[in-house]
């Protein structure tokens, strides 16, 4: 019996571990490991070691289906195609293009995404998105203002060559685990790792200095180490004057943020503040990783460029073990964001609301009438569709009615859609709202391009065949705009990039033949280049090359503990689960691992709630309530709880208040409060 | 040869639970356990010089090969007295007994260590040591234990 | 058919794991343990032989003699009180593995705590030092 090893890329968090799937007689038998991959050099954490259980699972969409009474009818593909053609293209003949809207999804590869938002504005729609807007949406608004290029600066691996390394805003060690290693080298070679996050996480028992803030704070707390770090004369002065422009107006806002008064707003002794800045400018390259606990609040974009003032006035950027990280979620995230399917750029971050832009996708498609954007951002599609401003919805590999915030909201808005299509590959709390569900491939079914978080672009292959008549998701998105009347003819993946590699400056060197071994890291502008791991080491992609330092005040959050909501709940990830948990809760080792959805709750509070570990609480908010299991700890200071968002009932509760410019909403800030159920 | 774990390193993420489940067919030989809010450790076979529980086993399924503990499935009763010798709980039985098999014939890396997205296992006593002397001296620098 | 000497039963696992047709039956309550040898007819002595306390013996078939059953109260853990093994079992553990081996570095009894506890007991004690560091950093 011979045994196949094929290449792949694990589906899960942004890392890019890559691994082998051993194919014997068409199935997937088995994982072998992959020691030389550049990032996780054979590792893997749980969720990979599992990741092959979602492959055969029994729940799998193997037909498309449509809605038939309260059930559902199995369907032929040539049926399904012509529903969602009528359905879509009834929409755009009574309201106009502008009235359906694209989901894309940041599971599939770089090739399925370019194809979706092409489809997207090909039909004439500026209404195209993906789920970057709950998580990086303020790092691609704000690291673009702030440095000209919205990703992490510096690979992976660069972080063992840190001597500071500073973590604000993110449990890493569960939600990045591959990622521990690279710390823990520099840790070997003598970094300071200063952390700094609401809870105590696995992340935090890394660091030598530890800042607990109260959530919503993080402004307050950068902007006091920047006074203590330019009050003590710690600031890079040759790179401010030769790098950046700004610095005199930061100096004058951060002037009267003492570590005593941000000790007031965060709850951070000042002398760990007084520490923590003293040690991330002094070293001489001193790396900042952030990722939600930045991004996910309505100050999310101040957050951002908070963090990259940090980097620019101390000059750690442009070299090795220096950097700003924003770490993302999703396998292709990046890719997404790179591919355009947001409503504010076109491929290759080109602005939607410029007419050059226009023009030139108008001659790379050959095609008239492109939308001008920027178009409805994920959350504002769930918005219009509640108004009725958008009549139809295409949703790839999404999952709004669970992962959006509010969720009361979001179901009865995708309810009141005309037509909503979903292609998914598990009957998803989307997917129940949907008309037609179109089945979908996971990764080992279908081949292409993924960009890690780093922006290294790697080639999965093909492993297997999709379950029963599921199709790889580049084929049906191909099959839908042919049904429209589009010039679809895409025989794979790689005909796609040898379009992308002409349409996108950043990835025109990634050829299909160059993607073997490592990949490749963006931008790579020619097929001799050998990509740029570190931006920013000659000057940034700005007026006359110089970063922007942006002065940012502190404001709190969208909603305080009160009366009637004396908590603050703030919502993250577990190591065994992933997102809204669609794949993970169906994997049996990941869910017998951590089965229900529980809430952390330091003991002090519990005790005056009357609340014992093990307990059922409801916790309430004006959105709606959930219940839950109480975990007593004192990971969480008193006042704050913890849920993680896995599971359908957060999201019940947390707060659609976005963010101004980046229209993130508020998840890790909510007032709620809680009662034990009798 | 037993998998020499470093606990500062140790990040509570379970891949090696589910790694080790994953090649022994469902049945884990690693348990991953929390202690408080501030650490976590695989508990696994230490492959004991004086291993007590081959000296439990009348059958002979589980001796001395070397520095490891080995067990010969055609040998085992599952009379579950290895699981009671065990100092450590790190032997079950169910229906017959399993243990840490270094996973011999599965993979020339024990899969915990390889998987490991830490770097927490290796099976190089002189690096274990290393490390550990390492930390013991960064601890001294900070100003010792207090 | 099986002769059982009760007084040298362990109320291990063994026969009934190996009886390859299932005519000795283990029963657990949670607090007792008790073992069925039901008459059999077969010239197998597979469970005489792989006995790790030599109780059994085969005779010959005869219906006169009651079906043989002994039946063991579960000792309870030392630490968490639940029951874990028989009183044999681990009087037999005791008796083969050497005095020095018995107590731990702490001096505890750790053949009378459940192998649950003792992987417990064997956490907390490997983490005792990473604790204590950690908790220091963050009061």
């Amino acid at each position: 019996m011979t045994k196949v090893l094929v290449p792949t890329v694990c589906p899960y968090c942004g890392a890019g571990c890559g691994f082998f799937i051993s194919v014997e007689k068409e199935r997937a038998t088995g994982i072998e490991y992959m020691p030389d991959h550049p990032v996780s050099e054979g590792a893997l954490c749980s969720k990979g070691n599992a990741a092959l259980e979602v492959l055969c699972h029994q729940e799998r969409f193997t037909s498309p289906l449509k809605r038939k009474g309260e059930g559902w009818a199995r369907i032929s593909w040539e049926e399904a195609i012509d529903l969602v053609a009528k359905g879509l293209g009834d929409a755009i003949k009574k309201n106009g293009p502008g009235s359906i809207a694209f989901l894309a999804s940041s599971k599939c590869s770089n090739e399925e995404n370019y194809l979706i938002e092409k489809l997207a504005r090909l039909l004439g729609s500026p209404h195209v998105d993906n789920c970057a807007r709950l998580c990086h949406a303020p790092s691609v608004v704000g690291l673009n203002r702030t440095l000209g290029a919205a990703g992490m600066t510096n690979p992976i691996p660069d972080i063992a060559s840190s001597k500071c390394v500073f973590i604000i805003g993110s449990n890493l060690a569960e939600n990045h685990p591959v990622i521990s290693r690279w710390i823990h080298r520099a840790k070997d070679e003598g970094a300071v790792v200063i952390a700094a996050d609401p809870r105590v996480t696995h992340t935090s028992w890394m660091a030598d200095v530890f800042l607990q803030l109260k959530p919503g704070t993080d402004v307050a707390l950068l902007n006091g180490m920047a006074h203590v770090i330019i009050k003590e004369g710690l600031v890079d002065r040759d790179y401010i004057a030769q790098r950046t422009r700004g610095f005199e107006e930061l100096k004058e806002s951060v002037g009267d943020y003492t570590p005593e008064k941000v000790a007031e707003i965060t709850g951070v002794p000042a002398g760990d503040i007084v520490r923590a800045a003293r040690a991330y400018a002094i070293s001489p390259a001193s790396s900042i990783l952030y990722s939600m606990g930045i991004t996910q609040h309505t100050t999310g974009t101040d957050n951002v460029q908070a963090v990259s003032d940090l980097a620019l006035i101390c000059g750690h950027l442009g070299k090795p073990g220096t950097g700003v990280m924003p770490l993302r979620g999703q396998n292709n995230v990046q890719g997404a964001c790179d591919m355009g399917a947001l409503a504010e750029f076109y491929p290759g971050y080109k602005k939607a609301d410029d007419s050059e832009t226009i023009r030139y996708f108008s001659s790379a498609w050959r095609t008239e009438g492109l939308p001008l954007g920027p178009g409805l951002t994920a959350t504002q599609m769930i918005d219009a569709a509640g108004t009725g401003d958008i009549k139809g919805m295409y949703v790839v590999g999404e999952d709004p009615a669970n992962s959006d915030p509010c969720s009361h909201n979001v179901h009865s808005a995708l309810d009141n859609l005309d037509f909503l299509v979903v292609q998914d590959i598990f009957m998803t709390a989307t997917a129940q709202l949907a008309d037609v569900v179109l089945p979908g491939a996971v990764w080992a079914e279908k081949e292409g391009s993924y960009t890690n978080t780093e922006r290294r672009v790697q080639w999965s292959c093909r492993a297997i065949d999709p379950p029963g008549a599921a199709l790889s998701d580049l084929e049906i998105v191909c099959k839908v705009a042919r049904s429209l009347g589009l010039d679809f003819y895409y025989p794979d993946a790689a005909s796609v990039l040898a379009e992308i590699n002409r349409t996108v400056p950043q990835y025109a060197g990634i050829t299909r033949e160059r993607l073997e071994r490592d990949g490749l890291v963006w931008p790579c502008p020619t097929v001799d280049h050998p990509g740029t791991p570190i931006l920013h080491s000659s000057g940034f992609k700005l007026a006359e090359g110089r970063a922007c330092i942006v002065h940012v005040p502190y404001r709190p959050a969208a909603e305080v503990a009160s009366w009637d909501y004396p908590f603050i709940l703030t919502t993250g990830r577990v190591a065994v689960h992933h997102n809204a948990g669609s794949m993970t809760r169906r994997s049996p080792s990941l869910i017998s691992r951590e089965p229900d959805l529980y809430v952390e709750i330091n003991t002090a509070d519990a005790a005056r709630l009357k609340v014992a570990d093990g307990d059922e609480v409801t916790i309430t908010t004006p959105r709606g309530e959930t219940e839950a299991y109480a975990r007593l700890t004192d990971k969480v200071k008193r006042g704050v709880v913890f849920m993680p968002f896995h599971f359908p009932g957060t999201n019940i509760l947390t707060t659609d208040i976005t963010d101004p410019e980046a229209r993130i909403p508020e998840f890790k800030v909510a007032a709620c409060k809680i009662s034990r159920r009798d | 040869m037993p998998v020499y774990i470093d606990i500062s390193r140790c990040i509570g993420c379970r891949s090696c639970e589910v790694a080790c489940q994953r090649v022994h067919g469902g049945s884990g030989h690693v348990n991953v356990h929390f202690v408080g809010d501030s650490a976590s450790v695989p508990i696994l076979c230490h492959h004991c010089e004086e291993a007590s529980c081959t000296m439990a086993c009348f059958s002979g399924a589980l001796y001395k090969d070397g520095d490891k503990t080995v067990f010969d499935v055609e040998k085992c009763t599952g009379c579950g007295l290895c699981r009671l010798a065990c100092p450590f709980g790190v032997v079950w039985t169910d229906k017959i007994a399993h243990k840490c098999d270094l996973c011999e014939g599965l993979a020339e890396v024990p899969t915990c260590v390889t998987t490991c997205p830490a770097n927490a296992l290796s099976t190089d006593f002189d690096l274990a040591s290393r490390r550990a002397r390492a930390r013991a001296a960064r601890v001294a620098a900070q100003g010792g234990r207090r | 058919m099986i002769k059982v000497d009760a007084s040298l039963c362990l109320g291990c696992h063994s026969c009934s794991n190996v009886c390859p047709s299932q005519n000795i039956v283990r029963t657990e309550t949670g607090v007792t343990r008790s073992i069925h040898w039901k008459r059999c007819k077969e010239e197998c002595d597979l469970c005489v032989e792989l006995c790790p306390a030599k109780a059994l013996t085969l005779v010959p078939f005869d219906e006169s003699v009651p079906e043989p059953e002994v039946c063991f109260y579960l000792v309870a853990c030392k630490i968490c009180g639940s029951r874990y093994a028989t009183e044999p079992m681990l009087k037999r553990i005791e008796s083969v593995i050497p005095a020095n081996l018995q107590k731990d570095s702490e001096g505890l009894d750790w053949i009378r705590v459940c192998p649950v506890c003792r992987r417990t007991i064997e956490a907390e004690r490997a983490t005792r030092q990473m604790v204590l560091g950690r908790s220091r950093k963050s009061p």
